[in-house]
């Protein structure tokens, strides 16, 4: 850190002896959180800054007492620093759509090789109804 | 949950139907072809009000907040999903024309090699598809989503999750911290500092060395226990997760940041300008104030709990800097 300059000899030493202590505390105690870890969704929120103070007071709060979701926290931050010159958006080709279950039928070939079992049964939901299809023929 | 609480949640929910079914029909004309339901839809929300307002059993959020939670969704991004967790062909085919390559991207950087990241974006399409079947019905990962946050954020943390699983499928003994530390960047920055010092004062005995080092782990525990939770977040992502000042500065830029309006409330000039820009030096100069407290109830403890005159202060501190040249000492006492 090069903000020494601004700070007296004692104000520097109870940063190292702080860096050191949280480090040491970390690896130790914080892991004996008895609470669930925080699910993806909540993770994405806090990180992105999507929720008010009130809804992220006990995540904050969780945050701090457990290392492995502020763990992934921070390399969701770094990702997202990293990935912010990323604005490149794919675009959405003409092309005909490719049928989901061709999709997953190539995945679960390459994880499971090409034997019938990694035949994807892909099954249209029996929900569709006549609207919905004259819909799909509009578009 | 009391029964009486419960009953407020209905009514919240129920007060919000009106401002549900709108926000749908506003979806439902962007991309009438998802097939997504209206009752599939509210029902996302209602879980999401539920899961995001409602916490703790204490919470009572006001219409006006609940309004507020709904109007902040990715309506977009929601709608995408939920058409996807149902199967649909043509929001399958939008979602992998728009998010594969940014997938792919990610995964491979942060998967050790290729064929990992690879093995990773097949796995999370397979779990994004949902392979279980609960009664009957296809458990879809993209049930999970609420859009609260991107997709593309969530997306970000459900490949994360899956190379963290995939590290441990591949190392049995490891322990969480171990494995969230060898997944993506963690792994470069285990390491303690160390600090080149002087050596130990051989005029003191090692009693009251003891009995100062002991004080000093108390004190210091103490200090950063007396800090806000924000504050001790920040500490902790600086020191402990090495993230960047640039990167803190980021996390705390977002507008819409709960960590940003704790920065705004310390900060009466941002409080005039709060879209201003917040940079390394900010989070740099607030780093310095939060040492200057630390140091402050630091002292204070020493003095008021186990009695130590300045001059005894002094000796912690220094001895404490001496024996940073030697972690190990302060991590068993901080066990203690």
């Amino acid at each position: 850190m090069n903000n020494k300059g601004r700070m007296n000899s004692n104000e520097i030493k109870i940063q190292g002896l702080l860096d050191v202590f949280l480090r040491a505390d970390s690896k130790t105690n914080s892991f004996e959180t008895t609470s669930e870890h925080l699910d993806e969704d909540t993770l994405t929120s806090f990180v992105e800054g999507n929720l008010s103070e009130k809804e992220a007071y006990p995540i904050t709060n969780h945050l701090v007492s457990c290392s492995f979701c502020r763990h992934i926290t921070a390399e969701l931050i770094k990702l997202d620093y990293a990935f912010a010159e990323d604005t490149q958006m794919a675009t959405v080709s003409e092309a005909e759509p490719t049928k989901v279950a061709d999709v997953l039928s190539g995945i679960l070939s390459r994880i499971f090789g090409n034997s019938d079992s990694a035949v994807f049964a892909h099954q249209e939901p029996e929900e569709n109804n006549p609207s919905d299809s004259k819909k799909d023929e509009e578009k | 949950m009391s029964p009486d609480s419960v009953i407020e949640q209905e009514k919240i929910v129920k007060e919000c139907e009106s401002l549900m079914k709108q926000l749908y029909t506003e979806c439902f004309e962007n991309a009438p072809n998802f097939g997504v339901r209206e009752e599939c839809f509210k029902n996302s929300l209602t879980t999401s009000i539920k899961k995001y307002l409602y916490r703790s059993p204490d919470d009572n959020p006001t219409l006006e907040e609940a309004q507020k939670f709904l109007k902040s969704i990715q309506l977009d991004d929601l709608f995408l999903a939920l058409a996807c967790a149902n199967g649909n062909e043509r929001a399958w085919w939008e979602f992998d024309q728009q998010h594969r390559s940014y997938l792919e991207r990610v995964s491979r950087h942060l998967a050790s090699s290729d064929l990992n990241a690879q093995e990773v974006v097949d796995l999370v399409y397979v779990e994004l598809y949902g392979t279980r079947v609960v009664e009957g019905e296809r458990v879809s990962k993209f049930a999970t989503y609420s859009g609260k946050g991107s997709i593309r954020g969530w997306l970000r943390t459900v490949i994360w999750h899956s190379l963290v699983d995939l590290h441990r499928a591949s190392h049995d003994s490891v322990s969480l911290d171990e494995m969230t530390e060898n997944v993506g960047e963690g792994h470069a920055h285990s390491n303690f500092a160390e600090m080149d010092l002087g050596g130990e004062d051989q005029m003191m005995d090692q009693v009251t060395k003891d009995r100062y080092r002991n004080a000093t782990v108390s004190a210091i525990q103490s200090a950063f226990t007396e800090l806000d939770s924000h504050e001790k977040l920040l500490l902790l992502y600086y020191h402990v997760e090495n993230l960047k000042l640039r990167e803190i500065a980021r996390l705390v830029e977002v507008p819409t940041s709960p960590l940003r309006a704790w920065f705004q409330r310390k900060s009466a000039a941002r409080e005039k300008n709060p879209r201003s820009k917040i940079h390394e030096s900010t989070i740099m100069r607030w780093l310095e104030k939060t040492y200057k407290k630390v140091l402050k109830s630091f002292q204070e403890e020493l003095n008021s709990k186990h009695n130590l005159k300045g001059e005894e202060i002094d000796i912690c501190i220094e001895l404490a800097t001496q024996d940073l040249a030697n972690p190990n000492l302060y991590q068993n006492l901080a066990t203690n």
